[in-house]
């Protein structure tokens, strides 16, 4: 009974050496198959993408072409000067980043107040206003969309970004999301340690409540950003002149009833292209945190 | 420093009254705890004197001022939450001087109090990182640092070792009250833990319901517990209770079989009284063969330095602690003697003790 248990080793059998070998083949074959399956989908869904890049540089008779090319035999600025001359596209995207920011910045801040009162204090009537935030977040935009232009009519603001701004400024939505995260992430204790410490309510808010709530509002600053980006319906009715439109609007003028000016249209979108991206990669870690620690899927 | 009075403090939610009328006295440099079983009210009395609960009825005074409407930051108290409640996006000095940096001390004093409170605490050489890279008595002893800077009036403590395991609440007990012994801040300490109280306070305050069933210092709760609740959440294991009748000659009771049960003092009952009688395990011996009360054993536990033995004695519960190494097997009778002058008697009815 002495012998000593570390000492003891059992040569493998080369039945067992074989099934080791093959588990391990499986395995990486299957790992094979899912980054192969995984290349094949993403290529699918950057290559509209590529066609609508390649487009902006094509002639109108290359772009008709058949087969069509990924890379342009012949590219050409033509379709960009065009654009950049005939029509105010800088303007545009200029009103459409104005007023992305300006409803980012709005929509960040109201929803990082609402969520944390929400969240964090509890009287019987704040209950009552919440349901009638997340009651708001079910009546369409469009149904109230035109009373919403009587009173930017009202107001003076129609054809500016204040105009824009008027139905962009709160979202039920991000209320909510915040409110989750306070709950989630943010213990009474800390606020009443805070309270004895010495801080005021507001200090409270921007010192404690504001920095771990980062991830969550670097989030929904990329939603409420690309909502407003994308807006299209609200800015076509409040918007009416040529220099007030938003990159959108002035997009969807590239098409008329009867003809579609593919050369520019591409190559405006490309244009238009570039700050989404940029935005998505300075903020995608922020994103994918707040996104998944919330476990809600936009 | 400071005392804390709180008289006829009462607190209610709507209709439901969760504290039904508290009078403690803790005097100026002393260390009190609140002792009982969950939702006795012990928190919530804690977080009134703290301000972060609303007095319903009564006062609370810290240092002869009345505080019932002051607000929790000026109240100049402490307070260490079980969770820790470290600012996880602060590192350990910012989070040990945030109080003296909203108080607006100069860099220079911050700095030199969270270093005296680090050198205490041992936690010298963490300054610098986050409370997430600290392990959990780290982050105890950071929230004991938060206090400490502050150099306030009274300590509260709500739970603050619950969340630790058992070795480190038992070397971490020892560090409060080393603590405690050199600053000598009055303190007032929340636990539903027994052995913490009866370790570390100067005086027990047991709570049940929302009332005061006995304040005293640890050993007095434990020698003359006033009635059968007090008598049977103190200690550990718990004292045994027995029912019985006052003998004849009152100077023992008798269950319903007639085993005897000796007492220390003359009944201070009617012959035929009904009783509850009381023996904490450690007071019960093995008698000689033909002598004390013979229990039947249901269960042994040894523990290498004692044994516990659980049976029964005419049909009732009751459990031993034992010295010797026992050879006995369930099923058997052991004789058990019964230290007469370690005897309780407690009124039947109401619980409370007699004599």
């Amino acid at each position: 009974m002495t012998t000593d248990i570390a000492t003891i080793h059992v040569e493998p059998t080369p039945d067992e050496l074989a099934e080791g070998r093959r588990l391990r083949r499986r395995k990486r074959l299957t790992n094979l198959a899912i980054d192969a399956f995984l290349i094949v989908v993403s290529l699918l869904m950057l290559l509209p993408l590529v066609f609508l890049v390649a487009n902006a540089f094509k002639t109108p008779a290359e772009m008709l072409a058949w087969p069509p090319t990924i890379i342009p035999r012949d590219p050409t600025l033509e379709n960009f000067s065009a654009v950049l001359g005939e029509t105010p596209l800088l303007r545009w995207i200029g009103n459409s980043l104005a007023f992305a920011i300006l409803s980012t910045l709005a929509i960040v801040a109201t929803s990082a107040i609402a969520g944390y009162i929400f969240g964090k204090f509890r009287f019987g009537t704040l209950n009552v206003i919440f349901a009638l935030f997340l009651a708001t977040a079910i009546v369409p935009f469009e149904v109230y969309m035109i009373p919403l232009y009587f009173q930017a009519k009202s107001l003076g603001i129609l054809n500016s970004v204040w105009g824009l701004l008027l139905g962009y400024l709160v979202m039920s939505f991000g209320i909510f999301l915040i409110r989750q995260n306070v709950i989630h992430s943010i213990p009474d204790e800390l606020l009443e340690a805070a309270r004895i410490d010495g801080a005021g309510e507001f200090w409270i808010f921007l010192h404690i409540v504001l920095p771990l709530l980062r991830g969550a509002l670097g989030a929904l600053a990329v939603l409420a950003f690309f909502q407003a980006w994308t807006a299209f319906a609200w800015p076509m009715i409040v918007a009416t002149t040529r220099t007030s439109y938003t990159i959108e609007v002035g997009l969807a003028l590239f098409q008329t009833g009867f003809t579609v000016d593919l050369g520019r249209l591409s190559a405006a979108s490309a244009t238009v292209l570039i700050p989404s991206i940029l935005l998505f990669v300075i903020l995608r870690r922020n994103f994918v945190q707040g996104v998944a620690s919330t476990g809600l899927k936009e | 420093m400071a005392s804390v009075e709180i008289q006829n403090v009462r607190k209610a939610y709507g209709d439901f009254e969760t504290i039904k009328g508290v009078s403690v006295d803790v005097p100026d440099g002393a260390f009190v705890v609140l002792v009982g079983p969950s939702g006795c009210g012990k928190s919530t009395l804690l977080r009134m004197i703290a301000g972060l609960e609303e007095i319903t009825d009564g006062t609370i005074r810290i240092g002869g001022r009345v505080i019932n409407d002051v607000e929790p930051k000026h109240r100049d108290i402490a307070m260490v939450f079980q969770n820790y409640a470290l600012y996880p996006h602060m590192t350990i000095a910012e989070n040990m001087g945030f109080s003296l940096r909203l108080a607006k001390k100069p860099k220079e004093e911050i700095a030199s109090r969270v270093t005296d409170a680090a050198r205490i605490l041992g936690l010298t050489d963490y300054l610098q990182r986050y409370p997430k890279q600290l392990s959990g008595g780290q982050r105890q002893r950071v929230a004991m640092g938060r206090a400490i800077v502050r150099n306030p009036k009274v300590f509260l403590f709500d739970e603050p070792l619950s969340n630790l395991d058992a070795k480190l609440r038992v070397q971490m007990r020892a560090e409060l009250k080393d603590i405690h012994a050199r600053i000598r801040t009055t303190t007032v300490y929340v636990t539903h833990d027994q052995i913490e109280a009866m370790t570390m306070a100067d005086r027990i305050v047991v709570m049940r319901d929302g009332v005061v069933e006995q304040v005293g210092a640890p050993l007095d709760l434990y020698d003359k517990p006033v009635n059968t609740f007090v008598a049977s959440f103190i200690g550990s294991p718990s004292m045994n209770f027995l029912a019985a009748r006052v003998a004849e000659d009152r100077k023992s009771v008798a269950t319903e079989n007639g085993i005897r049960l000796p007492l220390g003092i003359e009944a201070p009952a009617a012959p035929g009284t009904a009783v509850t009688y009381g023996i904490r395990p450690e007071h019960l011996a093995i008698a000689s063969v033909g002598e004390g009360v013979p229990m039947t054993v249901t269960n042994i536990e040894p523990t290498g330095s004692e044994t516990f033995v659980q049976g029964t004695v005419d049909g009732q519960k009751i459990s031993a602690q034992l010295r010797e190494r026992l050879f006995i097997r369930t099923g058997e009778v052991l004789n058990l003697a019964l230290a007469p002058t370690n005897s309780h008697v407690f009124d039947a009815a109401t619980g409370m003790r007699l004599g």
